[in-house]
């Protein structure tokens, strides 16, 4: 469970980042964060594993609070990828580079073994098990990135930017997989702009803006909404800007569809016979 | 006019053993719009590195084949010569906007050929005012937007004067907006100054009602060539998990329950339009 | 971090007088403090070249860098003065500590004012070779973007548990692999990106390349240069010819 209470946060060189952001996360909730650059996004998911502590206001993490805590504590709750793998990649094999937030996080080694072997079955990176992660190419490289904070097997994981980078057949593996990992109890959360990605996995869409929360709820009501889409300078998913138009020309067409089976769903029904 | 010319190409880079990009066969003329896509890994980075010359003199690695652009083979010259013909444009604008401002980074690329001052000068406030930038001239780098980024990138290799323009996932590390702005820019030039685009992009919908041909690559290989509405139709992008574009995709299911239309729709408006007659 | 320490070192673009000299002039006033300053070791001329340093400072309304710099480099000025009493006497360490001021300040006003393009500019207008002053200006050109992703990669690591203040030294210097291996493999996948894009826009392509804009020196420089010049012949002057000898040496009561 994550609660963040009319938090404020200014960066040194004087940006405001936050403006009193407040948000209930709980437990199994699969979440998109949406924004344009410099909305706040990538400021607030920091506060969720504690890299940034709030100037006012207060982030809870389970109920502790993320100013009295270290980084390597919440670590095992909140694990945190960030949008590029070579930021993290530097160990001689993969199964080594997975093994490193293990052993900082002080899991015993029988654990360790465990674990490794259950992320690198779980992200099809068995194969590259011996290799260097610098030799594989970008969306392995991804995998890796991800591979070596989902071992610790957080209870929220946290993905800035996941999508980027990569073509329809790794977002849809992405987006199962994430898919996957949330229903089996966890929760997760993605900063992304891709919208055709958020709607088709995430049951929550967050729209941010200027440091503030500016709309809340299930794809089908935020990004259908043009005025949020307005304000934070995101266009609809593509199914949603078809059912627009068709709800142009024919009466009683709806215009909240966001999924592409639901759309054609409406189509089949109106077909004249 | 056929402006690029490749014949049989393949090329493996140094040090691995599977050619990235092999047999290519590939014609495009003046004025073209070409879309170029594919899964990651398919080759298409490496193709275009073939088309300014940073293949084979930049890569080390075996090349077979030929390119030849406006006349000139590629192996005979330099890239700095080829690149007065295509210029080529990158995912990360951080990398290459490396100037104090807009205005020297435009006048980098003419001030490399030796031009004179005037001709720079003359140069730079051409490409300024085409891309409607003026206003940006005296702004470092860090101090624009992801989308201003890269239209300055754009910017600064037009000035060598290139008849073709391409683009590798230009929109990639931008916003929805800053991704608008430079896919309106790149369709500005096509469409005013007749520039050859050849366009590496993931995000087909927002192209599509512009490009005239879609290049798809799986493999190293090119694996279908034709016009967006038969390119989408077919299964081969959906089997090497390209997607398509949700008008297509409409388009198809209702075929696939017995309708008939006329034509295959580009855009959201245009698939709106197919439906009016055939639903109540 | 401690990045306050290269706050004065760090150009911010600011519209004054100084910051409009030609890199040139501001590069002869570098050398004329930092020469008089090794020329003399008693407190009086030291102070007196030490407010003539401030001046250009002041002028380019970047005291608050100045001092936060200075900030940073108090546990050094405090080693120079405790080690040179113990050496010479207190006279003297204070001499020395007022030198090292002087010449913080004098390289100080230079970078502060000056962009790593125009200094690059100057460089080749004094012949220096293209290549040599490229390198040097796209060197500073990336320092922040380099300071960011050391950042980034820091939470990164950070967030996958590795706490950099815990251990021994051994363990503390066995924390930097993690954040140096990706910093330098970064680099120089970047340094191949900006060649890439480098070639393709004609670096490269003659020995003699054009530049849109030429420094010239303005009437704004030879004013500076002249103060710069009487400075620099009364200060010799002074070490030299030492009319004043008695002031000049003066001492502090100790």
């Amino acid at each position: 469970m994550i609660e963040v209470a009319n938090v404020w946060f200014t960066y040194p060189e004087g940006t405001i980042a936050l403006r009193g952001v407040s948000l209930r996360i709980g437990d199994g909730e699969s979440i998109a964060i949406m924004g344009e650059n410099g909305a706040g996004k990538t400021t607030l998911i920091k506060h969720f594993n504690g890299l940034l502590k709030p100037q006012k206001g207060t982030v809870l993490i389970d109920g502790i609070d993320t100013k009295e805590v270290s980084v390597a504590r919440l670590a095992r709750k909140v694990g945190l990828v960030f949008q590029n793998p070579d930021h993290q990649l530097f160990s001689s094999t993969v199964e080594e580079e997975v093994m490193f937030a293990l052993k900082n996080l002080g899991f015993t080694n029988e654990e360790i073994k465990e674990r490794t072997n259950w992320v690198l079955e779980f992200l099809d990176l068995e194969k590259y098990r011996e290799r260097s992660p610098l030799s594989l190419s970008g969306g392995e490289r991804k995998r890796v990135a991800l591979a070596s904070v989902l071992c610790v097997k957080p209870k929220i994981l946290v993905l800035d930017e996941p999508t980027i980078g990569q073509d329809a057949k790794q977002k849809r593996k992405l987006g199962e997989l994430l898919k996957k990992y949330q229903e089996e109890g966890n929760t997760v959360i993605v900063v992304t702009h891709d919208v055709e990605f958020a709607s088709k996995y995430f049951k929550r869409i967050i729209v941010m803006a200027r440091g503030k929360v500016i709309a809340d709820g299930p794809p089908n009501k935020v990004l259908t909404n043009q005025i949020i889409l307005n304000e934070s300078s995101l266009s609809p998913p593509q199914v949603t800007i078809l059912s627009y138009e068709i709800a142009k020309k024919i009466s009683n067409f709806p215009k909240d569809i966001v999924l592409f089976n639901d759309l054609m769903q409406e189509v089949i029904m109106r077909v004249k016979r | 006019m056929v402006l690029i010319e490749i014949k049989n190409l393949s090329f493996t880079y140094a040090n691995t053993e599977e050619p990235a990009i092999k047999n290519i066969d590939l014609t495009i003329n003046e004025g073209e719009f070409v879309l170029l896509t594919g899964p990651s890994g398919c080759g298409k980075t490496t193709l275009c590195r073939c088309l300014n010359g940073l293949i084979p003199h930049f890569y080390n690695g075996e090349m077979e084949g030929d390119v030849i652009i406006d006349g000139l083979n590629t192996r005979e010259h330099p890239v700095y010569e080829l690149a007065q013909k295509v210029g080529l444009v990158f995912q990360d604008p951080e990398n290459q906007l490396v100037s104090l401002n807009v205005e020297k980074e435009l006048a980098f690329a003419p001030e490399n050929l030796g031009l004179s001052r005037e001709e720079i000068r003359r140069r730079v406030e051409e490409t300024l005012q085409l891309l409607k930038i003026e206003h940006l001239r005296h702004k470092a780098p860090y101090e624009l937007s992801g989308g201003e980024q890269q239209r300055v990138a754009i910017a600064s290799v037009l000035t060598l004067k290139p008849k073709i323009l391409v683009l590798d996932e230009p929109t990639s590390n931008l916003d929805p907006k800053g991704a608008e702005q430079v896919l309106k820019t790149i369709k500005k030039l096509n469409d005013e100054l007749n520039v050859t685009i050849i366009l590496i992009e993931h995000r087909l919908d927002l192209i599509l009602p512009y490009t005239s041909r879609v290049i798809l690559m799986n493999k190293g290989e090119i694996i279908l060539d034709a016009p967006p509405y038969e390119a989408f139709c077919s299964s081969i992008p959906e089997e090497i998990g390209v997607d398509i574009p949700v008008s297509i995709k409409l388009y198809n299911e209702l075929l696939k329950i017995g309708m008939k239309f006329n034509k295959v729709p580009l855009s959201a408006k245009d698939a709106a339009e197919l439906l009016t007659g055939v639903l109540k | 971090m401690s990045y306050t320490m290269f706050s004065a070192f760090e150009f911010k673009r600011k519209d004054t007088y100084i910051h409009n000299l030609d890199p040139r002039t501001k590069m002869l006033m570098t050398f004329i403090f930092m020469t008089v300053a090794l020329l003399f070791t008693s407190i009086v001329p030291l102070l007196i070249t030490f407010i003539a340093t401030l001046v250009p400072v002041l002028l380019a309304k970047s005291i608050k860098e100045w001092l936060s710099s200075l900030k940073g480099t108090t546990m050094l000025l405090i080693f120079i003065l405790v080690i040179n009493s113990f050496v010479r006497d207190l006279n003297f360490a204070i001499a020395m500590v007022l030198r090292l001021i002087v010449l913080i300040t004098a390289f100080s006003a230079f970078f502060l004012t000056t962009h790593p393009d125009d200094l690059a500019q100057a460089l080749i207008q004094m012949k220096v070779p293209f290549d040599f002053a490229f390198a040097l200006s796209m060197a500073t050109r990336y320092v922040p973007t380099l300071a960011r992703e050391a950042q980034t990669i820091m939470d990164a690591q950070m967030s996958r548990g590795l706490e950099l203040q815990k251990g021994g030294l051994t363990q503390k210097i066995r924390n930097l692999i993690p954040l140096i291996i990706p910093l330098i493999v970064n680099s120089v996948r970047r340094a191949m990106s900006i060649a890439e894009s480098l070639e393709s826009r004609a670096f490269g392509a003659i020995k003699k390349r054009t530049y849109l804009y030429q420094l010239k020196l303005k009437k704004g420089d030879f004013f500076f240069i002249c103060f710069l010049a009487l400075f620099f012949v009364a200060m010799i002057y002074l070490k030299f010819y030492s009319p004043f000898a008695t002031w000049i040496e003066w001492k502090l009561p100790l």
